[in-house]
């Protein structure tokens, strides 16, 4: 096969767009019906999240009058071509086409640029609930990024690489580096549920106070994107954890069952928080983020350099 | 093809929007049991959302007074096409007790275009799973 013909099924099928989309809809309907289990309720049937995203698709695409209209239909496709981006560059079941020294800096790079354009969002449609919800977000976002990257770096560190497939393919020597950090894991989920915005860290969309957030104002199709972006970047997050500190595929004989099992854990973990605890004030968040979070990180840090591992 | 599939998927995601135009709060209470472990609506993809732009249907509660006619309007006018209207409970049908008081103006109808009445003081929460459910068959 031709060169360019392997790049575009890369690009389109796997591990691009096809298989990012169908694990979207999948974690969003595992991550509804888990929620629903733990309610007492039965949930909704597989096909609801297809579902959700056609009717969306096919609804009316109105924007207040005097909303950036550009703007407005922009920073959705930028946001899903950032997640998508970095998608490609995870490794999944140790398969990893475009792995190179540093991507991992790079992925986080492209993981905070959806948080950029959702605040974008909701600064440029106008309402007064997207205003106060993009400021959250902007908030949130200095609360749990610095602990988050801290705890992702210690994982470069402890296993000597910049590059995630390195990072993955050194723990089947070693031991799996939530084990030698559980400080850093817990720290680095935490920071996961911040960075998508799920409960109890929900605070830029709070339904209750603040309507839908940043996105009050969009319906129809860049609400569908925008959905989208959000249930492709728990995907992408869950599988960078699952790389980083649970040995990815690991050295077992089932790389991609492995794979698949050590994923549905992290999100079963994500789902029971968010059914579990109630949602924080911004303020509450911002304490845990710099006063709790980012210590540990430290304290993670210094004890990894300390003990002269990698 | 494409027709059918939209058809298919507005059928399995109505989202709904509620909104008290000046009833007593007895239907509203009945909406939220819909959410309740017993009835669970989010099993036939209904989910609540809290912003008119991300609606389909309009849930609307109590006999519209003078005060909520400009906003009922205005929050009708804010939902994305296709979109439906429901009246719940007596006061949504018909202005039910308040009938004819100096500041109520009547059902919702005399507002805007109702596609579904579902009558009861206050309705039962079975009585509004079969209007949604009629409402999707009407899509149809």
């Amino acid at each position: 096969m031709p060169d360019w013909l392997i790049a575009l099924f890369h690009l389109l099928v796997f591990p691009g767009f096809g298989f990012l989309f169908l694990c979207a809809l999948a974690f969003q309907w595992i991550d509804r019906r888990v929620a629903a289990r733990l309610q007492g309720r039965v949930g909704p049937p597989w096909f609801q999240p297809l579902a959700d995203l056609i009717k969306l698709l096919a609804k009316e695409d109105i924007l207040p009058v005097g909303a950036d209209e550009l703007a407005c239909a922009v920073l959705p496709m930028v946001s899903l071509a950032a997640v998508l981006t970095a998608g490609l560059l995870i490794p999944v079941s140790g398969w990893k086409p475009n792995s190179f020294e540093g991507d991992l800096v790079v992925v986080l790079f492209l993981l905070s640029i959806p948080m950029l354009a959702y605040f974008l969002a909701g600064w440029l449609s106008i309402s007064v609930y997207s205003v106060v919800g993009g400021n959250r977000s902007l908030l949130q976002y200095f609360a749990y990024e610095v602990p988050f990257l801290m705890a992702l770096g210690g994982t470069a560190i402890v296993n000597g690489s910049w590059s995630i497939a390195s990072i993955a393919a050194r723990q089947s020597q070693t031991v799996w580096t939530m084990l030698m950090q559980p400080v850093g894991f817990l720290v680095a989920m935490i920071g996961l549920i911040g960075k998508l915005k799920r409960a109890p860290f929900d605070i830029p969309k709070a339904k209750s106070e603040i309507s839908a957030g940043p996105l009050t104002e969009f319906s129809g199709r860049k609400l569908a994107l925008w959905y989208l972006s959000r249930d492709m970047q728990t995907v992408v997050g869950v599988f960078l954890l699952v790389n980083l500190f649970l040995g990815g595929s690991g050295a077992m004989l089932l790389p991609a069952l492995s794979f698949v099992a050590k994923a549905l854990l992290l999100l079963l973990m994500l789902s029971v928080a968010s059914v579990l605890y109630a949602r924080l004030r911004i303020d509450q968040l911002v304490d845990v983020g710099w006063k709790v979070l980012a210590p540990l990180a430290l304290l993670q840090l210094l004890v990894t350099v300390w003990m002269g591992v990698g | 093809m494409w027709e059918s599939v939209v058809r298919w998927a507005r059928r399995k995601s109505p989202w709904v929007l509620h909104f008290n135009t000046g009833g007593c709060n007895g239907c509203d209470i009945e909406i939220l049991d819909l959410l309740t472990p017993r009835y669970d609506v989010e099993r036939l993809g209904i989910l609540k959302e809290a912003s008119p732009r991300h609606a389909d249907i309009l849930l609307c509660t109590g006999p519209v007074t003078r005060q909520s006619r400009d906003r009922l309007r205005r929050i009708y006018e804010q939902m994305p096409a296709p979109k439906w209207v429901m009246a719940i409970g007596s006061c949504g049908c018909s202005g039910g007790v308040f009938h004819g008081g100096y500041n109520v103006l009547g059902g919702i109808d005399q507002v805007l275009p109702v596609d579904i009445y579902v009558p009861g003081c206050p309705c039962r929460p079975e009585a509004i799973i079969a209007g949604i459910a009629q409402l999707l068959d009407m899509v149809e």
